[in-house]
């Protein structure tokens, strides 16, 4: 009785086991619709099968660490720049400079890993609140924005916490002094990046601290009574890095995959999300850095001390 | 004798595969923290690091005073709903039990989110009526009152079932024999009813400690963490700290087993054997004057646990935009419009969704009997150790067993493995909700007495022919309501599938958490409705299914 479901279940397996002569499989944490284009073009142009495996990029990391005895993925494209940096590291990933790449900022892209697009992190202010329009990450603090702010954890999004290092790394005592003032004006921490917008989208609260650029574009163009306000003393940018794993067996479909990516119709899908494109010389929807201010990228210094930073935010905003 | 041995090696076969395998390379994850890379090295090394976390104290804490504040509230608010139905002529008794049945249907983030949407400042209750709630819902109490809320229809059904086994006519006879109504209830039926609602409190503690959705989504503004925002937390930093995640998902387990013994010591040295065999009519005090008192308090309850967030969710799928508000110029259907024309893709997730969900129930209700009958049946040695095994995934969070499952069968020696098919999900989903088959059918057999099975025996039937035709129909209504309380959860699972998502396969909660990372909060709550609506369909058919096949038997 016990025999017929498993045999069952073998034969399937065996059907789906059996790698496809030609597939690539792709890890993403990218923007869900972003992939979909980007596979199905990709599939009209080569011909290569793209297989898709999408989750934020804590899991995708999880599961590339948990497979780790017989790696599956080929591409790896995540949200986080900390991730291609370690994984270089390890010697887990392939080099290679991709010929589409040369448009890309040298600040964005390694030997063995390329932006695929940036987002900047500002202010999600909500035009009817009520409050009035905030220019710079203190005016936060100022009484009329008591209790109505809201900023996702750095300790669940990675952008929040390159935002923590980035304001640090740029006035270390003005920035430490500003979150006291506004843990007293009643800012809430709250989660993940969505958590944060929705309650602003919602009327709840009035604006969000450092929210992610490209969604909060994407809800205005929606209808949404939203504005994203790039602070005057300037912001973080957030690039999300594709590499190839050394483990892959599909190695030129991937570095295929990456050309594509990169190439002027694969911009401009990434440029359709609201991302930044990596290559300069395509034409971005939103605002690029240049137009607002943009904090440089973080050395290794800075990444190596985000964790104690972490620690310091965690204490001066726990014990309610 | 022989007989009996065959269908308990297959109860510890199936068990083993599904439960044991998975659950030891959590284990062994945690303690050799090099084992994804397929290296034996350094272990236990990071327990150190792991319990030196100052942190970790006030995380366990924290998981056990809401573990024990859920039960309690479920406990006052389940026990007295479900013996009202199981006792009494309650009017309206199904339409409160599909009521009942449709928390479960939503997934827990989902009704934290419509909670937030009703409760929060500027939310749907103050636009309503002017007054809001916000600092409750934020606050340790406000964790509970949302997840007692998910649990209720656990307890309910429990309750229900195991009062009306055990029947009306016990505590009759009570009372013919000079008891008042209160002490022949609390002396009678309460007693016999003790199994199914330990059971079902059990079930509850451990679903409180291990879900993620309503910490993750209110506790952050509360200021209150449990382990599991700590082992999703592991998940989330850089690097991954998987065997520091196991190591706390083992920490769920042994406050589980403390639960599971207390429950063991309180239900099964009991003698609840109420099934002897001897027609007993099914017979439901009359309520009289106490019916619309009593159906207020149903109406009350069933607004608070469905209607509420049902109204949300609804309402905020109608809402063309968030900030819009609860105007009419608002309301609209774009967003249902925006799925239908997706086409494909929200369909073919609903559709794998349901079959996955199918999958579970029946996989999950035919090892969970053969499971229960071991334990309660046999003499066999080591039967405790079954039920204690059966019961482990409850307490493990979605996202550890997903992990565990990876390490298993992601493994280059298996000729062929489920890892990346849509098997994989379904390994996943019975592993992680063996337990209420289980729980449910231990409470149901305890109530069925030997002598039935003794006289089929000396009639000459064979045990697998007692199995089938008389413990069966005797528990089919126990195992039907665990069967679908494991298809309703198993088809809108989340945290598993987003880790264990074959490539190219993908659930309703998937494309539902896709929206809403997204920033498509709308579409995520009309896909969500969708869902809850084409579930509850499929769970209201089954019911009348059985209610003709009931009522045909006579």
């Amino acid at each position: 009785m016990r025999i017929k479901p498993l045999m069952l279940a073998a034969a399937v397996a065996a059907v789906f086991a059996s790698p496809g002569a030609q597939a690539l499989t792709v890890y993403t944490a990218g923007p869900g619709g972003l992939i979909k284009n980007l596979a199905a073009g990709f599939e009209k142009q080569t011909g290569v099968n793209v297989e898709v495996f999408q989750a934020d990029t804590g899991k995708v990391m999880a599961r590339l660490e948990a497979e780790a005895s017989n790696p599956r993925a080929d591409v790896v494209i995540s949200a986080s720049w900390d991730s291609a940096l370690d994984l270089d590291k390890r010697g887990q990933l392939l080099a290679y400079a991709s010929p589409n790449a040369a448009a890309v900022p040298a600040e964005y892209k390694g030997p063995s890993y390329v932006a695929q697009g940036l987002s900047a992190l500002g202010i999600a202010w909500n035009t009817k609140s009520g409050t009035p329009r905030p220019t710079d990450w203190s005016d936060l603090a100022k009484p009329e924005y008591k209790d109505l702010v809201n900023m996702p954890d750095p300790a669940r999004s990675g952008t929040a916490l390159e935002l923590v290092s980035g304001l640090n790394t740029f006035d270390s005592a003005k920035t430490w002094s500003l979150f006291g003032s506004l843990k007293g004006n009643g800012m809430a921490i709250a989660g993940a990046n969505a958590q944060a917008l929705n309650p602003v989208l919602q009327g709840a609260k009035a604006a969000v601290f450092g929210a992610v650029d490209y969604i909060t574009f994407g809800a205005q163009a929606k209808g949404e009574t939203i504005e994203v306000i790039f602070p005057s003393s300037g912001t973080v940018v957030a690039a999300r890095p594709m590499m190839i794993l050394s483990s892959s067996k599909a190695q030129e479909e991937a570095k295929k995959f990456i050309d594509y990516v990169l190439s002027d119709e694969g911009q401009a899908l990434v440029a359709d999300t609201y991302l930044i494109p990596a290559r300069t010389d395509v034409k971005a929807k939103r605002p690029v850095p240049g137009e607002f201010k943009a904090f440089p990228l973080a050395t290794e210094a800075e990444r190596a001390g985000s964790a104690a930073l972490l620690k310091q935010f965690s204490t001066l905003f726990s014990g309610k | 004798m022989r007989k009996q041995g065959y269908l308990l090696w297959a109860a510890v076969a199936a068990l083993f595969v599904l439960v044991v395998m998975p659950l030891a390379f959590v284990g062994l994850q945690a303690v050799f923290p090099r084992l994804a890379e397929g290296s034996l090295a350094q272990p236990f090394s990071h327990f150190i690091t792991t319990f030196n976390d100052p942190e970790l104290i006030a995380l366990t804490w924290n998981t056990l005073r809401l573990g024990m504040a859920v039960v309690l509230a479920a406990a006052l608010i389940g026990i007295p709903l479900g013996a009202l139905r199981g006792l009494f002529s309650t009017p309206m008794a199904r339409l409160w039990d599909v009521m009942m049945l449709i928390p479960f249907m939503i997934p827990p983030y989902i009704s934290a989110l419509g909670w937030i949407t009703v409760l929060q400042p500027n939310g749907y209750l103050q636009r309503l009526l002017g007054v809001n709630a916000g600092a409750f819902l934020f606050s340790f109490w406000g964790v509970v009152f949302v997840m007692t809320l998910n649990v209720l229809p656990v307890v309910y059904f429990a309750v229900s079932r195991g009062m009306e086994a055990a029947g009306g006519r016990l505590a009759a006879v009570g009372r013919v024999c000079g008891a008042g109504a209160w002490r022949s209830f609390f002396s009678i039926t309460l007693p016999l009813a003790i199994p199914s609602v330990a059971a079902s409190l059990l079930l509850v503690f451990a679903m409180a400690i291990e879900e993620y959705g309503t910490p993750a989504a209110l506790a952050a503004n509360a200021g209150f963490y449990v382990l599991v925002t700590g082992i999703e937390q592991r998940f989330n930093e850089w690097p991954i700290d998987l065997p520091g995640a196991s190591l706390l998902s083992l920490i769920l387990v042994f406050l589980a087993a403390l639960a599971f013994f207390l429950q063991r010591s309180l239900a099964m040295r009991r003698n609840v054997e109420i099934t002897t065999g001897k027609p007993m009519l099914a017979e439901k005090a009359a309520l009289g004057r106490w019916r619309w008192p009593v159906v207020g308090v149903f109406a009350a309850v069933v607004g608070i646990t469905t209607l509420l967030p049902l109204f949300a969710i609804a309402a905020t799928s109608f809402s063309r935009t968030l900030s819009g508000g609860l105007t009419w110029e608002n309301m609209g259907l774009t967003h249902y419009q925006a799925i239908f024309r997706v086409g494909g893709d929200a369909w073919s997730a609903l559709a794998t969704s349901i079959s996955l969900g199918v999958g579970a129930a029946l996989l999950t209700g035919l090892v969970g009997m053969v499971v229960a009958y071991s334990v309660v049946k046999t003499r066999a040695r080591g039967r405790a150790l079954l039920d204690a095994f059966s019961m482990l995934p409850n307490t493990m969070p979605g996202i550890v067993v997903a992990v565990g499952l990876i390490l298993l069968w992601n493994q280059m020696f298996w000729p062929v493995t489920p890892y990346n098919t849509w098997v994989i999900l379904l390994l996943a989903y019975s592993c992680l909700l063996l337990p209420y088959p289980v729980r449910y059918a231990v409470a149901a057999l305890q109530q069925v007495s030997d002598s039935l099975e003794d006289a089929a025996r000396v009639h000459g039937a064979s045990s697998v022919r007692v199995l089938f035709q008389i413990l069966i129909p005797v528990l089919a209504p126990s195992l039907i309501a665990a069967m679908l309380l494991v298809f309703a959860v198993a088809s809108r699972e989340l945290v598993a599938s987003l880790l264990l998502s074959p490539t190219g396969v993908q659930t309703v909660s998937q494309f539902i958490w896709r929206q809403f990372e997204q920033g498509s909060v709308g579409q995520g709550m009309a896909m969500s409705m969708i869902t809850v609506m084409v579930t509850t369909s499929i769970m209201i058919l089954v019911t009348l299914w059985m209610q003709k096949k009931r009522g045909a038997a006579g």
